[in-house]
């Protein structure tokens, strides 16, 4: 048996063992591939630069753990960005499973790295029910969709909440979006009805689809997977997770194109052959 | 080494997902029916708490101090449990009054999500550059790249138009398309291959970190 036919006979068990070799060795010694911005990335950064200190950011944590590895680096560099230039921050979620995961981020930012104060400079309702029509109803009035904070706080005792009333007072929303309700939602019925700047970070499974909405500018900017969850990082100098997952994906990206080129030559070895 | 029993389970049960890579084995399907198990629990407790309780049930049960039931809620409440006739073979035609009413509102949110939010302004974002004074202003690139995708529609449509024959300028055009949705393809498996490598990153990195501390 030639060493050609022996590779086209491969275990499969051997290319899932280099799959998590290819991933697991750059995580244990990293190289520190270099990570170029994109513009997507890089806009929507320029934007929040461009808010004045004081203005309102909605972050809509629309994912659950299985979209934290692109989607938690990503949420929590737009944080850092966001109290670094002492932005309001008014998280929401249209995902349950997202709660804990957004509860998270602003206790590693806003309490212990900014040591902002809960009410005054940021505020979680945690998980808003309802997809397209709690949308609807949030950008139209707030206080009919945030009664009570996560915490049971009525919103009428949330200092910061005393001048956001609708879609008019959020000067950029931004959801982290790996699926129904996420983006879709956000872009059809929240910037549809009430403009304003609206960007997505979305899983890298669903970022091409997005792409077609920052033409036509519904979207300012998307962060697309890891990668642009690592790009992010690098803006705000802060590496993290994505940074350290970069190597691990371009190794396993490499990898992966190896077997890709080297399947088809050997299909079109034995194509040839019969 | 964590001392944590969370990150123990957690870690017991990655490992044993990933165990039926190597073959099915009882590990794998331990970990497999306790999820399909939570998962169920989660969804009824989920959907009890978040939409069957405040918005239907405690309205009309049990309204707020001084409050009145809503009575309209009867009607989502008599349409709920025609959900459940499809049960029994001799009232399951029943279901199509609920059916019938949930395939309207849906219908009605996403025309209008359809109009609104993608085919007005996409075809506004895909002809807007070719007006005389958008053109003017763009760059090289941003023109050709304008070229580029109205080319992209207007090809990628003509393959999906099937009232004529693809032969001659028709067929090359749907001919084109075919590669614009081949490139288009191709764009999309390279980002879930890197969904899918991230979602390997991230479960390597709890055991790496979280687990077994040998990595920050």
């Amino acid at each position: 048996m030639s060493v050609l036919t022996k590779i086209s006979n491969l275990d499969r068990r051997i290319i899932f063992l280099a799959v998590a070799l290819a991933v697991t060795i750059p995580l244990l010694l990293p190289i520190g591939f270099p990570v170029d911005m994109s513009e997507p990335v890089q806009k929507v950064y320029d934007l929040i630069e461009t808010l004045q200190p004081g203005s309102v950011v909605l972050m809509s944590i629309d994912y659950d753990p299985s979209g934290a590895p692109e989607l938690y680096p990503a949420t929590l560099s737009v944080m850092r960005q966001c109290f670094a230039r002492n932005l309001r921050v008014f998280v929401i979620g249209m995902w349950a499973t997202g709660v804990p995961l957004g509860q998270r981020a602003l206790n590693t930012v806003a309490v212990d790295e900014y040591h902002k104060e809960y009410g005054k400079d940021f505020v979680n309702f945690g998980f808003r029910p309802g997809g397209a029509v709690m949308l609807v109803n949030l950008g139209r009035n707030i206080y009919d969709v945030c009664r009570q904070d996560v915490y049971g706080t009525p919103v009428e005792d949330l200092p910061m909440m005393k001048d956001v009333r609708s879609s008019k007072d959020i000067a950029f929303a931004i959801t982290f979006s790996m699926g129904d309700p996420g983006s879709d939602q956000w872009i059809w019925y929240y910037h549809a009805r009430y403009r304003g700047n609206l960007a997505t970070a979305q899983t890298a499974i669903g970022a091409p689809k997005y792409y077609q909405y920052l033409q036509t500018g519904q979207l300012v900017g998307l962060i697309g997977g890891m990668k642009g969850a690592a790009e992010y990082e690098r803006l705000v100098n802060v590496p993290g997770l994505a940074t350290v997952g970069m190597d691990s994906q371009s190794i396993a990206h490499m990898l992966i194109i190896g077997f890709i080129v080297l399947g088809n030559l050997l299909y079109w070895r034995e194509k040839r052959n019969k | 080494m964590t001392t944590g029993i969370w990150p123990w389970i957690a870690a017991a049960l990655t490992l044993a997902i990933y165990s039926f890579l190597y073959k099915d084995n009882p590990f794998y399907k331990v970990a497999e029916y306790i999820f399909v198990g939570l998962s169920a629990g989660y969804w009824a407790s989920y959907m009890w708490w978040n939409y069957a309780k405040p918005n239907l049930f405690n309205p009309l049960f049990w309204p707020e101090a001084g409050a009145s039931p809503n009575y309209w809620n009867i009607i989502p409440l008599f349409l709920g449990v025609l959900m459940f006739t499809q049960l029994f073979r001799q009232t399951s035609w029943m279901v199509r009054f609920p059916l019938t009413f949930v395939l309207g509102v849906a219908l009605g949110l996403q025309i209008i999500a359809a109009i609104e939010g993608d085919i007005i302004p996409q075809l506004g974002g895909t002809f807007a550059p070719f007006l005389k004074s958008n053109f003017v202003a763009l760059s090289v690139w941003e023109a050709i790249g304008s070229i580029v995708i109205l080319a992209g529609v207007i090809t990628s449509l003509t393959y999906f138009y099937f009232s004529f024959e693809h032969r001659g300028a028709f067929g090359t055009s749907a001919k084109i398309g075919v590669y614009f949705l081949m490139i288009s393809f191709g764009a999309s498996f390279g980002y879930t291959v890197m969904a899918r490598i991230s979602l390997l990153i991230g479960r390597l990195h709890f055991l790496l970190a979280d687990w077994l501390h040998v990595i920050k």
